[in-house]
């Protein structure tokens, strides 16, 4: 079984994936509407966002969770915190 | 790369060491476990802890990290087959109750632990969020229809189960709160959830 390298979470069947596609690392909910893998600063919007909205936490102390959760994935290790870069497509 | 017969000895004393402390975390607690405990259940000496681990701090942060992990990944899989909320409910309790006795140190002592512990927690929390968002859009719509934000509901069921694990000495001291409670929890919060749409 797969995980996925931007946000941790268990791939166990097709709908997992996005558009379906099994040979992809990422989960659909890591990807962009054409599939493919969200950037950086879009993955940290959606996780504080996720946070906020599921279990009603602190704007800033989501941000600040989310931050600290996206750094251990692989996907996210080599960003810096704070900085901008966008993952390439 | 292969591994030395030495580099394996060394992983399966880890393994051993994070199993060791997750049983002894489980019956005296995280913040009142030394050192001492854990290297006396593992019958390895006081130093050798500390060749796999930094501090008691970081070997604290391995353990719920590592556990934690295997919880949300329990409940992931137990509530992927939740058609509604009373099964997802159902699946939230049954993935606590295989780890009822740390899950209940983590409830009662997750602000006092190291920051990475923290963030543990948090995952845990999300794969149970997770899916109840799914379960709540499915069956309430995106608007809002039992007129409580999904947060909110969310919030409410966690501090029922957390409060009941928090005082389980008052609840269950036989130490089984979720099995003895599980029916009544289920069965009243969805009735208070239902009660409140009829109203409206
Ligand atoms: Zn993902």
């Amino acid at each position: 079984m797969k995980t996925c390298i931007a946000c941790g979470m268990p791939m166990t069947k097709p709908a997992d994936y996005p558009l379906g596609d099994e040979s992809k690392d990422y989960c659909i909910y890591c990807a962009r509407p054409d599939g493919s893998m969200q950037s950086y600063p879009e993955k940290l919007e959606g996780t504080t966002d996720f946070l906020i909205r599921t279990q009603g936490l602190d704007r800033q102390a989501a941000h600040a969770a989310a931050i600290r959760t996206l750094a251990k994935l692989p996907a996210w290790q080599k960003i810096q915190k704070g900085s901008d870069t966008k993952s390439s497509d | 790369m292969r591994k030395t017969v030495r580099e394996l000895q060394k992983e399966q004393t880890k393994e051993l060491l994070l199993q060791t402390a997750y049983e002894v975390f489980s019956k005296k607690g995280i913040m009142n476990t030394r050192v001492s405990d854990i290297a006396q259940a593992a019958g390895v000496s006081h130093g050798t802890i500390f060749v796999h681990f930094s501090s008691l701090e970081a070997m604290i942060e391995e353990v719920v990290a590592l556990y934690g992990q295997k919880i949300a990944m329990r409940t992931h899989a137990l509530a992927q087959s939740s058609g509604s909320l009373s099964d997802l409910l159902r699946a939230h309790l049954c993935g606590i109750m295989e780890f009822e006795p740390f899950y209940t140190h983590l409830v009662i002592e997750n602000r006092l632990l190291p920051p990475g512990a923290r963030d543990s927690w948090i995952s845990i929390q999300s794969a149970v969020s997770f899916h109840f968002s799914l379960v709540y859009e499915r069956e309430f719509g995106h608007n809002d229809r039992p007129g409580i934000p999904l947060h909110m509901l969310f919030n409410m069921w966690m501090g029922l189960v957390h409060y009941y694990l928090q005082n389980g000495d008052l609840f269950a001291p036989e130490g089984n709160v979720i099995g003895r409670y599980q029916d009544i929890l289920i069965d009243s919060y969805l009735k208070l959830l239902k009660g409140g749409m009829t109203e409206k």
